[in-house]
């Protein structure tokens, strides 16, 4: 039930796997390793990864190799829809780095979607 | 009136001791004692401070300690209780056997908590009129224990309300309840006494706007707050003094169980118990967001460890030895039984789950002990293993571990599914100087932190107690080192500056009643055992520490 044709404002399930980034401490900044786009302020068009053109969600562009997202399980192209419980289907691209990169939490947690994880469950059931 | 509050109080600190001691049980009559102190000391700060933050501050402290306290004595009052119905218990014969098999504890955290507001779009999109502000914080109570979250100012520019801290209960049973009080306080609200004049005060009240005109004269009435708005029903038990400052009313609360409890974030129901009327009303959404993560001792520790054989497959006649250790939701057998420390792979590792079957085997003839037959299901195979031991004792208390591990499980339910991660906060650096707050904080903050120690001691008739919200334990005979973060080093102005405040010249100080008062989760270099050497006093010493800060604080008094 993902996102083929959503009507805004109407409620998004999803299939969800929850990835728990433990950030890299260098020097003075912390590291994720990866990186994200999308957003409300957005062009969803120019999203690759994204089924429905007009998803404006924040999806995973680029995953650092031997990173910690990537440590977590992250790959690119899930869309991620919470972290540490703030909504992310429909913040800015601004909104969604500062909940990502907040100085105080060494533990991201994310809860990510991608179209195989919706066909495993599909095909499992 | 005040005469007899305060006789009230000494009495009612008395039968608090009294019961602590009869009880002997020393450990909470210590924390009882230390709570006194903090409260007492809470007191004297409220009434001495000037500035607004502190003054919150001080007042959440109290609150705390109030809550503490409380919470100290009905744990008293229950083991008293427990105490008397034991001797009764005794002496009637009727007492059978009972399965007394008590579930393990746990640790439990509770983090990220958020609570979100919902301003009217009105208020929201205000750029003009004044910022009416509350100062926010949480008190979590899990059995006797009490914690609170850093003060948050809230205004209409945020649209949720954060606290950062972390807090962990240890020693929890699966039948707890946490309770989550959000306490408020307007900005406006109170001050130390005389503060706002009269005249100020009709004069802003009517250029106000017609609510909250109405919120800061309700406010500013003499008595309009009520004593029991310093930590709920206090009043009987612990009559507070009628301290002046600003008050924390209760805003809204829930309380949280073991079905609460999850490995992400969840969103749950506030009860709210203000209304719009109140000085201290924040438009909440009704509901708190948290994660609260449970690890039970059975997931965490070693609960069985001990030497067994086991029958790896191919040879059915044939045992292997091993070390097995019995933890979480699994046994591991390793070879040897250093094996573990080198952290080799188990030879072995079987899962003991709520699926999983044991029952003592039919007794080998070959062998004078039982075997234990451990079965699993696996996809759609069941899968058996064989345990034996060396004896029947050894049988017995094996399992007996595997009853008290399915006893646990079945206690704590979904925390024992998979193990909860409990992360604690990594000790932050010192947060930035921030220029707003004075150029006398930035140059205090810069070399306050070069100096190492100042030695604060009893000084004689001057008594110079020192309820100080950072050591553990409180002793007359103070050291704390200067490598404070720089939200402390506010506190240590107010310490220099009461002192100042009663003295005639620089070079001369009389401590009398130094306070010292810092969020209580920020933690501290400990304080070193081994007392320093007796000597003047802080600032009358002859050697450059002291010399810097008298030059410091003369300098400071003579920008005034």
């Amino acid at each position: 039930m993902s996102q083929t044709f959503h009507i805004p404002g109407q409620p998004i399930t999803a299939y969800v796997q929850r990835i728990e980034i433990k950030k890299l401490r260098e020097g003075s900044n912390l590291i994720l390793g990866f990186s994200i786009g999308g957003g409300i302020d957005q062009d969803p068009g120019q999203n690759p990864f994204s089924e429905d053109k007009t998803d404006k969600g924040i999806y995973v562009t680029r995953v650092t190799p031997g990173g910690p997202a990537e440590d977590a399980g992250l790959i690119m192209g899930d869309k991620i829809m919470q972290v540490n419980g703030w909504d992310m289907t429909m913040v800015t691209h601004d909104q969604a780095r500062k909940k990502l990169t907040k100085k105080s939490e060494d533990v991201v947690r994310l809860l990510v979607t991608r179209k195989s994880l919706e066909d495993a469950v599909r095909k499992s059931m | 009136m005040e005469e007899k509050l305060r006789i009230l109080e000494d009495l009612n600190m008395i039968y608090i001791r009294q019961i602590a001691l009869s009880l002997k049980d020393s450990d909470i009559q210590k924390k009882i004692d230390h709570e006194i102190r903090m409260r007492d000391g809470a007191c004297k700060l409220l009434a001495a401070c000037s500035q607004r933050d502190q003054a919150l501050e001080a007042s959440k402290s109290l609150l705390t300690c109030n809550t503490r306290i409380m919470a100290y004595m009905s744990e008293l009052q229950r083991m008293k209780e427990a105490q008397v119905m034991q001797r009764v218990a005794r002496r009637s014969s009727d007492a059978g056997p009972m399965d007394d098999r008590h579930p393990c504890k746990a640790k439990v955290a509770i983090s990220d908590l958020r609570i979100p507001l919902m301003w009217k779009d009105t208020e929201y999109f205000k750029n003009k009129g004044e910022l009416h502000r509350c100062a926010v914080f949480c008190l979590l109570q899990l059995g006797g224990q009490s914690f609170d979250t850093d003060m948050v100012m809230v205004d209409r520019t945020l649209t949720d309300i954060c606290f950062e801290n972390t807090i962990v209960f240890e020693e929890v049973s699966p039948g707890f309840e946490l309770r989550v009080e959000l306490y408020s306080s307007s900005w406006e609200d109170g001050g130390s006494a005389g503060s706002t004049p009269r005249k100020l005060a009709s004069k802003l009240s009517s250029s106000l706007g017609r609510s909250a005109g109405k919120r800061m004269r309700a406010a500013m009435e003499p008595g309009g707050n009520s004593p029991t708005s310093h930590g709920g029903g206090t009043t009987l038990l612990l009559p507070v003094p009628s301290v002046p400052g600003p008050k924390y009313h209760l805003l809204a609360h829930t309380t949280l169980t073991l079905t609460h409890v999850q490995d992400s974030f969840r969103t749950h129901d506030l009860s709210i118990t203000a209304n719009e009327e109140c000085s201290f009303w924040l438009p909440l959404y009704g509901s708190v967001c948290c994660r609260l993560a449970a690890q039970p001792h059975c997931m965490t520790q070693q609960m069985m460890s001990g030497q067994l054989r086991v029958k790896l497959g191919g040879d059915p006649q044939g045992w292997t030895d091993i070390y097995g250790v019995l933890k979480g939701t699994k046994l591991f057998c390793y070879h040897k039984q250093d094996d573990k420390e080198a952290s080799v792979d188990p030879a072995v590792t079987i899962g003991i789950n709520k699926e999983t079957r044991i029952r003592a085997a039919e007794k080998d003839p070959h062998s004078k002990a039982q075997s234990i037959c451990i079965s699993n299901q696996y996809g759609g195979e069941e899968v058996t293993h064989t345990l034996s031991t060396d004896s029947r004792e050894d049988t017995q208390r094996w399992m007996e571990a595997f009853w008290q591990q399915f006893y646990d499980m079945s206690q704590w339910k979904q925390c024992c599914d998979d193990l909860m991660k409990i992360d604690l906060p990594s000790p932050r650096k010192p947060a930035l100087i921030s220029p707003k707050q004075g150029s006398l904080y930035h140059e205090m903050g810069k070399n306050l932190l070069d100096l190492l120690h100042v030695h604060i001691y009893y000084m004689g008739h001057t008594r110079l107690a020192i309820p100080c919200f950072l050591t553990a334990d409180l002793r007359m005979f103070l050291t704390f080192s200067l490598f404070l973060s720089f939200p402390y080093s506010h506190s240590l102005l107010l310490f220099f500056h009461l002192c100042f405040f009663r003295s005639t010249s620089p070079c001369h100080f009389n401590f009398d009643w130094l306070y010292l008062a810092t969020p209580c989760t920020h933690p501290l270099p400990p304080a070193p055992s081994a007392p320093a050497p007796v000597c003047e006093g802080l600032l009358l010493q002859d050697n450059a520490v002291s010399a810097e800060i008298r030059a410091l604080l003369s300098s400071y008094y003579s920008d005034r």
